[in-house]
């Protein structure tokens, strides 16, 4: 269609073309003009929509969409200036509310508005990339409306205002918050953000600034972070009442850095109050505090792991070096224990089960464990006692318990193999002297250690165990044998038969046994060696136990409890009344360390000294002169008269335990090392050390010095060479 | 119980329709008739609330058609009634997209039926067609580029200074980008039109050395955020383009290796699955045929074909044109005899397998011979043959052993020299009297068509 510029050259009774009313579209655009007016003075009863929408359809058909458009900016832009100017006047309080109360406003009409010129956005605003009357509506709020110069500041200010009210515990209208913040994010991500999100992030890392400034001055950590914790979830809340949910991740970063981070290092170590003292006092809520809240910032736990540890650390050395514990055993390892359970329970209660806590805490506890060398000792000697005496009348389930807390302290150990050996030691005696609690449980914690070191490392303790089986076997047999044989006045024999390796005894040193015994004992010689061919019996008269029935002057009878070379002492005063050292000697046999041993505990023992001695000394002579002491007597009638003997072990015996250890580690050692060399040829000595620490690493930690010694002695014995060029190099000479 | 808000009268030009308010409200949201019973307008219905009555001032006889499409889904024109005429009156009311899906389905090479002809204006013969989201068309002929919208309704024809195009894509419905050769700085090369408006918006140009350029653009390819062209630039700047839809600014430009020729490139497709753009250099523009995946984040081939260092066998060597069957991991093509081929493209330079094996020479050299083109929906392939376009279908994403299963065939028009297939409609395009097809499955409610 030309328009009316053409109209002064037409003819026009001869156009048949119809020409549109020139003021057709000035015409057609009034009509919508007023009822956007009326629509914005809510005054739209009276308008027909069908009419409006068949109007706005014509201008686009007829070309004219330019012109609905521009003009329908421009009437828009008035109505929200005028708008604008009626909010900017509002007084104090009530600026929020008519701003809610215009947007609302504005919305209803847009969406008439946009209703009505629906063709419009169909057709010209596609074709002519045009922003659609919606979007339009809101861009043109966000530009006269919410940033004009006036309403942006004050919007800001007393958005702002509220929530600093809000923060000092006041009650506001969060309904009209939340209509505004949406309002906000209604007109834009960008807007939200420039407008409001940016300054109230701002203004919050001011205010929390100070505050935490306040708090950290007058409240001690326990409260300061009670206080920090309730304005995080303050924050929270107030994002998921009114704010971007976007927004939440800012803010508590903010209040994160300004109420945690900034003050981390000062809550840790406060006095008093701080990290060591929740751990020693067991206060577990501020625990759990502490670790949610510091969870959230970066170093947060990696300093309260740190502070631990360092704690942890400090407090096991004194534990472990403290020369008074190491006096009972017992003690020190059920302090280890307490210490255990003590942090366990912190870290399940408070920690959140937080994997990288257990381990500090194992590493803390491997760590002063094996400050102290005698710790593999102690926990055995606990071992012992428990399965000794402490274990009776327990449940199954205490039992069990209390076995996973000895291993998991045994895990600690880096010497499992010094454990090892005192624990063959102190199991030994417990089978010999049939001193077990139960067998059950002894069996449940060799299955431990089975699972927890190997085959290997049980495989002698569990032979103990079938040793012992076996000799209850053919015990029966024996005595069965002996009964039918009706030989009855001859003294009553139990024997264990130990296999040769398998226990941690001295090879044994004979003695002259008494004739009544040694007929006995040769019996059961004959009998064990009838049954079993191709093997040798060696009696172990160091280990074995007699009771002896004694007659004494006033016709006291006792029964005595002695040890075979106790025994064999006793046995000779059946002959005479009293007896020389030296005589004892040449005829007992006894080695000289044993027999001063025995014959102390016979002779200078108060209250069990069936034998007098003369002089009357402690220490035993040469020349000493023993006699039967007539006037024993004693209130019991079994009397057990036991070998002096150290329980701990005194010192020269331990240097000698750790010696055999060290002598026992070389073959192992020397073991690894071949092992190794075998599969990889070639390997430099880096390397070697490396790989042999872990693969011994379950049983002890071996030193480099030692390995090195041990490779050079490999290497003289031709398993190993060096490489001739390379002198770092070892190879393997198969 | 029905409230009385519930029962709808509107006053058609005159007459009189009664219809419910959920039959209305099927319209969407953003449409005329929804607004009109809608809640912000409430008082109006409130003032006529003595008669109850929408007034409408159009056709009825449109109106009633459209109703019944509200209620029941279905198009139903009686004979007689303008199918421009009843788009027009549903554009007025807003419901012009319930029109066109009620009109055809998803495309299903095996239940196709043409639904148009239409002939061109133009003179002289037709070189390509290319389809649109919506289901309009575009069509070549030399420097002219002729857009039909989804009604088929001719556009204001398009021309870039009136030099021949040699490709040409729809980035949306109503904005057409052309391709054709440069003639110096400011004519030619390769510019976005508005279809409505028949205007120039703007001018794709290449950037080498820090300085914008206009250059040679062969074939183009469109996805999501970026188009796609081979370039051939005044300093052997040879290459694939690649600019950004809403900026139109070069994003980044893959220069051709030394013997891996990119540029003269007469066939791009993008590939949504893998992600990859393919370019197919063929005979004629390049002697041998070269055929790549590039991927554009890391600017490298990511696969590669070639024959140039193959024996020709006979059939083997030539390929007209190629298409990327890209969840099948095969690339179709097709040999001057019409043979069809397939090369898998899961590792590099593997052989193609031939499907027909056809003597050369049986083509009399007197008739002017279309060869085949290609065009692939989905795992549908359509391939065409002198007259008839014929559709193959795969089992298993497996292009190799795909079957024919339908051949498309209009008596007139004569060969076949172009196929597209866009917006759920196959346009084929004929040799001779510059006359294209339109091939539509039936939507799901068949449309009565009575010319």
């Amino acid at each position: 269609m030309s328009l009316s510029k053409k109209k002064a050259f037409k003819i026009e009774p001869y156009k048949h073309r119809v020409e549109l009313d020139p003021k057709y579209a000035e015409r057609t655009w009034s009509i919508l003009e007023s009822a956007i007016h009326e629509i914005y003075n809510h005054n739209a009863s009276g308008l027909s929509f069908e009419e409006l929408y068949r109007n706005a359809y014509n201008m686009v058909l007829h070309k004219y969409g330019d012109k609905l458009y521009a003009g329908l900016v421009k009437t828009m832009t008035e109505h929200l200036k005028d708008m604008a100017k009626s909010i900017e006047t509002t007084q104090g309080g009530l600026f929020l509310d008519e701003l809610n109360r215009y947007w609302m406003e504005h919305n209803k009409c847009l969406q008439m508005i946009r209703d009505i010129l629906m063709y419009m956005d169909r057709t010209y605003v596609t074709n002519f990339k045009k922003t659609p009357v919606h979007e339009l509506g809101l861009n043109l709020w966000r530009d006269h409306v919410v940033r004009s110069p006036k309403i942006k500041s004050r919007l800001l200010e007393t958005l702002l205002s509220f929530i600093h009210r809000e923060r000092n515990g006041d009650m506001i209208n969060r309904g009209l918050m939340r209509n505004i913040i949406k309002m906000l994010m209604d007109l834009g991500p960008s807007v939200y953000q420039e407008d409001f999100e940016k300054p109230f992030l701002e203004v919050a890392a001011g205010f929390y600034k100070m505050e935490s400034q306040e708090f950290i001055e007058c409240c001690d950590c326990g409260d300061y972070l009670k206080k920090a914790e309730k304005r995080l979830n303050e924050e929270i809340e107030r994002v998921s009442h009114y704010l971007d949910s976007k927004t939440e991740i800012k803010i508590t970063a903010v209040v994160e850095k300004e109420m945690i981070s900034s003050h981390m290092n000062h809550l840790v170590e406060m006095e008093n109050s701080g990290l060591v003292s929740m751990l020693a006092y067991d206060r577990y809520e501020d625990l759990g505090r502490m670790y949610n809240l510091f969870k959230r910032v970066s170093p947060g736990l990696a300093l309260v792991r740190d502070v631990m540890t360092a704690h942890l650390r400090n407090m096991g050395k004194q534990l472990v070096t403290d020369p008074e514990r190491l006096k009972d055993p017992l003690e020190y390892v059920r302090c280890l224990l307490n210490e255990k359970e003590k942090y366990d329970k912190i870290i399940t209660t408070s920690f959140n089960n937080d994997k990288s806590f257990q381990n500090v805490l194992n590493s803390s506890f491997e760590y002063f464990i094996n400050l102290n060398a005698r710790s593999p000792e102690f926990i055995s000697l606990f071992v012992d006692d428990k399965l000794r005496k402490s274990l009776k009348g327990v449940t199954e389930e205490d039992v069990e318990s209390l076995l996973d807390k000895v291993m998991m302290l045994f895990r600690y150990l880096q010497e499992k193999d010094i454990f090892e050996k005192y624990y063959k030691q102190h199991l030994a005696k417990r089978l010999l002297s049939a001193k077990s609690v139960s067998e059950d449980a002894e069996r449940s914690l060799i299955l431990k250690l089975k699972t927890e070191c190997g085959y290997q490392f049980t495989s002698k303790l569990e032979s103990m165990f079938l040793d012992m089986k076996t000799s209850k076997d053919t015990m029966q047999g024996f005595n069965a044998m002996l009964s039918s044989s009706d030989i009855c006045d001859s003294p009553s024999l139990s024997v264990q038969v130990l296999t040769t390796g398998s226990w941690p005894t001295q090879p044994g040193t004979n003695c002259n046994l008494p004739r009544e015994i040694l007929a006995i004992c040769d019996k059961f010689k004959t009998y064990y060696l009838s049954t079993h061919t191709g093997r040798r019996l060696t009696w172990l008269t160091n280990m074995g136990t007699a009771d002896l029935k004694a007659d004494f002057g006033k016709g006291q009878r006792h029964e005595l409890n002695v040890s075979t070379y106790q025994m064999c002492v006793l046995m000779l005063f059946n002959a005479a009344d009293q007896m020389t050292y030296k005589e004892i000697e040449l005829a007992t046999d006894i080695p000289p360390v044993d027999l001063k041993r025995n014959l102390q505990s016979l002779a200078c023992v108060k209250g069990k000294n069936v034998l007098q001695k003369d002089p009357m000394s402690r220490e035993i002579n040469e020349d000493d002169v023993f006699i039967f002491n007539e006037n024993f007597s004693s209130k019991f009638f079994k009397v057990k008269i036991s070998t002096v003997a150290a329980q701990k072990e005194n010192e020269p015996e331990k240097q000698e335990t750790r010696q055999k250890v060290e002598e026992d580690r070389k073959p192992q050692i020397e073991a690894a090392i071949v092992r190794i060399m075998k599969s990889r040829r070639i390997l430099d000595h880096n390397n070697i050390v490396s790989e042999v620490t872990k693969q011994l690493q379950s049983r002890f930690l071996p030193s480099p010095v030692v390995i090195k010694k041990r490779i050079e002695s490999l290497i003289e014995r031709e398993f190993l060479e060096r490489d001739t060029t390379d002198r770092k190099l070892y190879r393997y000479l198969a | 119980m029905r409230m009385p808000g519930d029962i709808i009268r509107l006053n058609v030009g005159g007459k009189l329709f009664v219809t419910s308010r959920t039959t209305i409200e099927n319209a969407g949201s953003d449409s005329m008739l929804s607004a009109m019973i809608g809640e912000n307008w409430r008082r109006d219905c409130s003032a006529a609330s003595i008669t109850n009555e929408f007034f409408i001032d159009r056709n009825p006889a449109y109106f009633s058609v459209l109703l019944d499409l509200l209620r029941t889904g279905e198009l139903h024109m009686p004979a007689g009634m303008s199918e421009k005429a009843l788009y027009r009156e549903a554009l007025y009311y807003g419901i012009l997209d319930h029109v066109r899906s009620a009109k055809w389905g998803m495309l299903d090479g095996n239940m196709l039926q043409c639904t148009n002809t239409v002939r061109g204006h133009a003179t002289g013969d037709a070189t390509a067609i290319r389809g649109a989201q919506d289901g309009g068309c575009c069509v070549a002929h030399g420097p002219m580029v002729h857009v039909y919208d989804w009604s088929m309704e001719a556009q204001i024809a398009l021309t870039l200074d009136y030099v021949n195009v040699n490709d040409a894509g729809f980035l949306n419905p109503e904005r057409v980008v052309i391709c054709t050769c440069e003639r110096g700085d400011k004519t030619g090369g390769m510019a976005l039109f508005n279809v409505k408006r028949g205007r120039l918006e703007h001018k794709y140009e290449v950037c080498h050395g820090g300085q914008y350029k206009n250059c040679t653009a062969g074939a183009l390819a469109i996805n999501d955020v970026s188009l796609f062209a081979s370039c051939r630039g005044r300093s052997n700047e040879y290459g694939i383009g690649c600019w950004d839809q809403v900026t139109g600014k070069l994003t980044h430009f893959l220069y051709e290796g030394p013997s891996w020729p990119l540029g003269v490139a007469c066939k791009l497709q993008w590939l949504p699955h893998s992600n990859m753009l393919m370019v197919a250099a063929l005979y004629p523009h390049s002697d041998d045929s070269f055929i790549s995946f590039l991927d554009m984040r890391s600017n490298n081939i990511a696969w590669s074909w070639t024959d140039a260092e193959k024996p020709a066998i006979g059939d083997e060597k030539v390929v007209m044109d190629a298409v990327a069957m890209d969840e099948c991991s095969t690339v179709c093509v097709v040999n001057q005899f019409d043979n069809l081929g397939f090369i898998d493209t899961r590792s590099n330079n593997q052989g193609v397998r031939w499907r027909d094996h056809y003597q050369p020479g049986k083509i009399s050299e007197a008739e002017e011979h279309s060869y085949s083109k290609l065009a692939v929906w989905g795992s549908q392939l359509f391939c065409s043959k002198n007259d008839s376009v014929y559709v193959f279908c795969t089992p298993d994403l497996d292009a190799a052993r795909c079957v024919q299963t339908a051949k498309l065939k209009k008596s007139e028009g004569g060969d076949i020299s172009d196929i597209a297939v866009g917006g759920e409609r196959l346009f084929v395009l004929h040799n001779e009297e510059n006359v294209f097809d339109v091939w539509e499955t039936p939507g799901s409610f068949s449309t009565a068509n009575c010319f």
